[in-house]
């Protein structure tokens, strides 16, 4: 391909990749604020879905032009009909983890079972950053082997988030039984941790999509 | 004039061209963009070849033709009476469909010019000329051990780089294209492309395509002409995605043409 289509994809997957990584920052800075205790601190969790929808609608622009002007084929095709895909799935992510942030503050209180809600959601909220940025790193992987390996572990960190989500999900419910009145601030932290276990949903279908990118086959969304 | 950071190279001012009573351009007005690569496309007939060869003067050689407007380069309308259309053909360079190199060695067509127009001396200065030439034509290298053969023993791809070659030898400041690839495969196709793009850093370029592909890729302005009229001519992304007429619509997604 002409160096003009090597410049348009590279600075794409540039710009995806610094959605993604906006998100991964948004998810770590919940992470440190769980970590430390400190609640209060997921207002530092600045990104918005309205932000992220107009850098997202500036790419796919961006990759209409590009399949417009050069007619991609096989990889390239493959390549710019999953980054279209990627900046929504993205998009989402980056919406979950801002409503994870807003949610769990709001529901979060000492009257709560803290110490039972911190054991779980922690590693939850690790799972599914470790998957998001598992998956956003294949973008830069050639080697399909590598790419394998790595779309295996977020299918993993997946499961995880999965099984942690079902585990606290039972614990709540059994908490909400003892004490009714408490039962709006428990839905509504079980509500934000759902957004985690969407983001690796959201996770493993990037990476489905990179994979398909790379490797070929069908274009197979989770 | 300028258009944002684009300097006008070439203004187009209400051309007309007849071949004897048959008007093959109606009132055509453009300006077309310093060290910008102008794309003309349509389907065949509709005067884009023609275009082109108005604006280095080839339509001159046709005594039936009969030509009213001004193609203003650098300020001076080329069909000022005063102006001659020889020193038109020096500034505006031109590569055809078929490569045409002459009966000569490789040296020689790129020599030939440049010693006729006396732009270089025999000697170092026109070897140094040859030298440049085949490397910004990007042939340098498979050619600097065979410049005594023919230009003929080329492969097609090579001869049309070789006209580049030749092209750029005299120094032109518009290069003008017609169908430069349509008689090569792919992979000659792709570094003439590849080369167009190199050289509108030094050149202004127009190119006659029937190969909508490859006015996407190279083009940064797109022309799209019908029945001898203009019909549409913005950046290549807007003709492209958004085109504003809805006959360049069709033509390029196929539906006529």
């Amino acid at each position: 391909m002409l160096k003009p289509y090597e410049t348009k994809l590279k600075s794409i997957k540039e710009e995806i990749q610094r959605i993604g990584f906006e998100v991964v920052e948004s998810l770590e800075i919940c992470q440190k604020a769980l970590i430390e205790k400190k609640i209060e601190n997921l207002k530092d969790v600045t990104i918005t879905e309205k932000k992220l929808l107009v850098k997202s609608n500036e790419i796919d622009n961006i990759i209409v032009t590009t399949l417009a002007l050069y007619s991609p084929e096989a990889k390239d095709l493959r390549q710019l009909v999953s980054y279209l895909k990627i900046t929504n799935e993205l998009v989402r992510t980056g919406a979950n983890a801002k409503d994870f942030s807003k949610f769990f503050k709001r529901a979060y209180s000492d009257d709560l079972n803290t110490s039972m809600i911190l054991e779980y959601t922690i590693p939850l909220l690790k799972s599914a950053l470790l998957s998001l940025q598992t998956a956003i790193s294949i973008i830069d992987e050639t080697d399909s082997k590598h790419i394998e390996e790595k779309y295996q572990r977020v299918i993993v960190e997946e499961s995880k988030t999965d099984d942690l989500y079902l585990m606290i999900e039972k614990n709540i419910l059994k908490l909400i039984t003892k004490n009714l009145d408490l039962s709006r601030e428990y839905f509504d932290l079980l509500s934000s941790l759902r957004r985690l276990e969407k983001i690796a949903d959201r996770a493993v279908s990037i990476a489905n999509l990179l994979q398909f990118a790379q490797v070929g086959g069908d274009i197979v969304q989770s | 004039m300028t258009n944002n950071e684009n300097k006008t190279k070439i203004d187009v001012k209400g051309l007309n061209l007849f071949y004897g009573t048959n008007q093959a351009l109606f009132d055509i007005t453009a300006s077309l963009y310093e060290n910008k690569i102008t794309a003309l496309i349509g389907p065949s007939g509709c005067g884009k070849s023609t275009f082109l060869r108005c604006v280095n003067r080839m339509n001159d050689l046709i005594p039936i033709v009969k030509i009213d407007g001004q193609i203003i380069i650098d300020n001076k309308n080329i069909y000022d009476k005063d102006v001659d259309e020889v020193s038109v053909r020096k500034r505006v360079g031109m590569v055809f469909q078929q490569p045409n190199p002459f009966p000569k060695s490789i040296y020689d067509n790129v020599a030939y010019a440049p010693l006729k127009h006396g732009i270089v001396r025999k000697g170092k200065e026109c070897d140094e000329l040859v030298e440049s030439s085949l490397i910004k034509s990007g042939l340098w290298n498979e050619v600097k051990d065979k410049l005594n053969q023919p230009g003929t023993s080329l492969s097609g791809g090579q001869q049309q780089r070789l006209c580049i070659a030749r092209t750029i030898a005299i120094k032109p400041e518009v290069i003008l294209m017609d169908e430069p690839t349509s008689a090569l495969d792919p992979i000659s196709t792709e570094k003439i492309e590849a080369l167009m793009l190199e050289l509108k850093q030094d050149y202004t370029i127009i190119t006659v395509t029937h190969n909508m592909q490859q006015a996407a890729r190279v083009a940064d302005y797109t022309a799209f002409f019908h029945l001898g009229k203009l019909i549409e001519y913005d950046v290549t992304e807007t003709i492209f995605v958004n085109p504003h007429n809805k006959k360049t619509e069709d033509y390029i997604t196929g539906r006529f043409g």
